[in-house]
């Protein structure tokens, strides 16, 4: 056999092995969108304006302690957000020199303004972006840990966005979606706090028992009132120190149990260090209650029985459920800043398989009517067409398994499209070719001149296809990056397959024979 | 075999009452659009929240409108969705003003509070997922595993993963005697599930929301795709051909879209990503379609010299013919099997190919060409002008 005729077919049987095996197996090749397998997509904003807020208030508290370990008694310090600053009241008689020298070796990061009886730290020009960018970094971290502890599949977590503060979940298979969007935007912030007043049934009365007027240093937080058998039955709100006895950040883990009622509570225990503090504590306040904080709401204020030290319960009510996830949580860690839901898809499992069913049924009729068209049409030529069909939508499939790009449902789309699309290059090609016979050239120049001249179409009319899968590839999301993906390899391999493959097809037709008189086009 | 021979129809003497045709169905579209109910923008640009659900029986709108009515300010669009013996409706809340909000908690207790209040404490097989049915079952350990709860919950995690995989497949579970065609039960475990179970008569199957943020940001993101996608494609004409065929292909590009828009509008079509998407590919069809005469064109122009640029163009229309009818047809073929059979999710998307097939098919016969001779003689005459001073 003529050499040329040998290597090409060595060609196509090497890319038709490539395809095949980078298929093989197919169910776990082929990736599906979450259009498609069911699952939970959202995209949340870390609201940073948490983080800077909570760094001025944290500065301030520390300011005041290290100041009263060097024998400075100050006020509380007053935190602007705004302004990203903090201001303090500096006594008359304070010793201004070790004032400064506190201030620069704890607080780099800030710039200090000198007033006359107050001073004021304020940001560094930096220092505002790398609070928002530790607060979405720790943002990312809590919601892998959380994904992670919950125990999903092949989750996707990224960062975006212009300004870095977004997260993109991708959550395949996950079949109850308001839970998990529970589970990842639960702030999750513990603190132990003393109860200086309360409980209460409003602020008002509150602040009269408690003597008038709202320290600085306290804060009212609201909590639930529980009936005999733990059930919510109203509201209370209780007085306590703003400044946390110890927080969830010195949690060692902490896990579901029950009481002995069967009641779901979550256990904890603490780091060695809480433990001290916690120790201490409670050793020198028993008697009196103590409020076990949860993102700013007083779960409950047991009263101290006797010195703890490194565990103890939270309890709230919770289903087994509740329980668990808040154990979750808790042991994942707590979020920076509070996360709001800027866009969410969910796809229920059914909605999935059903797109699916329906688009292999789409596919298969489609693919079905072409073939029989072409063949009609064409006779042996359309056959021809067909082969190079079949062995385009094996290119789409194992170039989609091979760069991992995952199939949606507008992918689908482009797959039907595709096989549309495809049989156009034989169409020219064919078309072509009759033309060339009917003026009477000879069938090798009629395939010839067929090839050479449909190439140069196909070529241009490819490229302009190309061209709008690009931009939407550049500008699309989720599913539609899928869509653009499987036009522009099918458009690609419908370029290989029905040029070169069907070129070859011909040339091993007209083989061993000098003067081929009819060609069944 | 062939359908179409030899023709020699002359197309561009037409070119007059199809410039008149279109502009006037182009003109009627956008006073529609613009003046009139204008285009169904779905919550991917408006922001809102748009809800699935499956229900048991034929669902009542009215009872539903009626549970929903207090969730907020703005009225739910309620909608039948798919085939009417699926019972599957779609529910759209919009976004009030430019707060962020989700609805799809409040649509869903709301709906349960209508239809599955007797239901509280039961493990809703249509509405709660498998991890949920493994915490109960670790709960009530009907097996008698025994063990750290977290064994437990591993023990029911493949069972439970069983029961969910029957709601994938039928939609949603009747009553609880589905749970006999469910395999890998213990007796034990389909007994006491037979038990804590019930059938809610809903089930979720889907549900997007969008934020007025998200929604700005992908209207901006179709916008940059349409226009650089018809900057790009006028480029590559304008390199391969001349400028002239660079504008003809563009204003039938301008021609589809505005008449597929129009389309849109009229059947008060919703528009969102996939449409936009859509409506992209059509213009690299329709650019596909345009172009393959245009090539025919530049390759007349040099074979024979001398002959009218109008007779030239005439010709190529009349070469391409056959191969321009035969690919129209194939495409639609699919087109049309995906609009049949693809589903109410993917229904759109298919609408538009299809409107977009025949109208570009259409344009890049009696719109590209006419519209690139047109430019030709107006370049060629200040050409001219230009020598002459």
């Amino acid at each position: 056999m003529d050499k040329k005729i040998i290597y090409r077919i060595v060609l196509i049987l090497i890319v038709v092995g490539l395809a095949a095996w980078s298929i093989y197996p197919p169910s776990e090749r082929i990736n599906y969108g979450l259009d498609l397998s069911g699952g939970v997509h959202l995209v949340l904003q870390v609201q940073t304006d948490d983080a800077v807020k909570a760094e001025l208030d944290d500065a301030g508290l520390r300011l005041v302690s290290v100041a009263e370990e060097q024998g400075i008694t100050l006020g509380t310090a007053i935190s602007d957000p705004e302004d990203l600053s903090m201001t303090f009241d500096v006594p008359a008689g304070a010793d201004r020199a070790v004032l400064s020298e506190i201030v620069l070796d704890y607080f780099g990061d800030y710039d200090v303004q000198r007033g006359a009886d107050s001073w004021t730290l304020k940001f560094k020009a930096n220092t505002e972006k790398m609070i928002r960018d530790q607060a979405v970094r720790k943002g990312l971290e809590t919601i892998n840990n959380r994904i992670d502890e919950f125990g999903v599949a092949e989750p996707r977590i990224n960062r975006q966005g212009i300004d870095g503060d977004r997260i993109l979940v991708q959550l395949p298979g996950v079949d109850n979606p308001e839970r998990v969007k529970d589970i990842i935007s639960k702030t999750a912030f513990l603190q132990f706090k003393e109860v200086l007043g309360g409980p209460a049934p409003d602020r008002a009365s509150l602040l009269q028992a408690t003597g008038g007027s709202l320290s600085p240093e306290n804060e009212i937080l609201p909590g639930n009132r529980t009936g005999f058998e733990g059930e919510v039955i109203g509201r209370d709100f209780y007085l306590v120190k703003k400044v946390a006895i110890v927080t969830g950040r010195e949690l060692r883990t902490a896990r579901r149990s029950q009481d002995e009622y069967g009641q779901a509570n979550v256990r904890f225990d603490l780091q060695p260090s809480a433990a001290d503090k916690f120790g201490a504590f409670t050793e020198s306040h028993i008697g009196t209650p103590m409020a076990i904080v949860l993102d700013d709401r007083v779960m409950s204020a047991p009263v101290i029985r006797a010195r703890i030290t490194d565990s103890g319960v939270i309890e709230g009510n919770y289903s087994i459920e509740e329980a668990g996830d808040l154990a979750l949580v808790l042991r994942a860690g707590a979020l920076p800043a509070r996360l709001i839901y800027l866009e969410e898809r969910t796809v229920g499992p059914s909605l999935g398989h059903d797109s699916v069913v329906r688009g292999l049924r789409a596919i298969v009729a489609g693919l079905i009517l072409v073939m029989l068209f072409m063949v009609i049409y064409y006779k042996l030529s359309g056959i021809n067409a067909v082969l190079a069909l079949i062995l385009n939508l094996l290119l789409l499939m194992g170039a989609m398994a091979y760069f991992g790009a995952t199939l949606t449902l507008p992918g689908i789309a482009g797959v039907v499209l595709t096989i549309g699309m495809a049989v156009d290059a034989n169409v020219l090609i064919f078309e072509r070719i009759r033309e060339e016979l009917k003026v009477g050239k000879t069938v090798r120049a009629a395939i010839d001149t067929g090839f050479g001249r449909a190439f140069g179409t196909i070529l241009d009319a490819n490229i302009t296809t190309l061209i709008a899968a690009l931009f939407l590839f550049q500008f699309g999301t989720g599913p539609i990056k899928g869509f653009a993906v499987t036009l522009s390899i099918g458009i690609l391999a419908s370029m290989f397959t029905a040029v070169f493959v069907s070129r070859t097809l011909y040339m091993i037709l007209m083989h061993g024979q000098d003067r081929v008189q009819t060609l069944s086009v | 075999m062939r359908i179409i021979g030899d023709t020699n129809i002359s197309f561009l003497s037409y070119r007059k009452i199809a410039l008149g045709l279109s502009s006037a169905v182009i003109l009627v579209g956008v006073a529609y659009m613009f003046l009139g109910p204008g285009l169904n923008l779905g919550i991917d640009f408006i922001g809102g929240t748009q809800v699935t659900v499956k229900f048991q029986g034929e669902p009542d709108l009215d009872r539903i409108r009626e549970a929903l009515s207090t969730i907020t300010d703005a009225t739910p669009e309620i909608q039948r969705f798919d085939e009417v013996e699926k019972h599957e409706i779609l529910i759209r809340i919009e976004n009030p003003g430019d707060a962020e909000g989700d609805f799809t908690k409040p649509i869903l207790d709301a709906l349960h509070e209508e239809y599955d209040s007797g239901l509280d404490g039961v493990f809703d097989l249509n509405t709660q997922g498998a991890r949920e049915l493994a915490d109960r079952l670790a709960d009530d350990d009907p097996d008698g595993v025994l063990g750290d709860i977290e064994d437990r919950k591993e023990h029911y995690s493949a069972p439970a993963q069983a029961v969910l995989g029957y709601r994938k497949l039928q939609g949603m579970f009747r009553s609880v005697d589905d749970l006999d065609q469910v395999e890998g039960l213990s007796p034990q475990v389909l007994a006491h599930t037979k038990m804590i179970a019930g059938t809610g008569e809903f089930a979720l199957l889907g549900a997007e929301n969008v934020g007025p943020t998200v929604g700005a940001d992908l209207k901006k993101k179709a916008q940059l795709a349409m226009w650089f996608s018809l900057l790009g494609m006028m480029g590559y004409i304008w390199l391969r051909f001349q400028l002239p065929y660079g504008i003809g292909a563009v204003a039938a590009l301008f021609h589809d879209v505005l008449i597929t828009l129009s389309a849109l509008a009229l059947f008060h079509r919703e528009i969102n990503l996939p449409t936009i998407a859509a409506l992209l590919t059509l213009v690299g069809y329709s650019v596909n379609d345009t172009v393959v005469v245009f090539d025919r064109v530049r390759e007349n122009l040099k074979l024979h010299r001398g002959e009218k640029l109008e007779k030239q163009m005439n010709d190529s229309i009349n070469q391409t013919l056959s191969r321009t009818f035969i690919t129209s047809g194939t495409t639609l073929m699919v087109v049309l099997t995906l609009y049949l059979f693809g589903g109410d999710v993917i229904n759109t998307f298919a609408f538009v190919l299809l409107i977009g097939i025949i109208v570009g098919t259409y344009s890049s016969i009696f719109i590209a060409s006419p519209v690139a001779l047109a430019m030709n003689k107006i370049m060629v005459a200040r050409r001219r002008r230009k020598r002459q001073r």
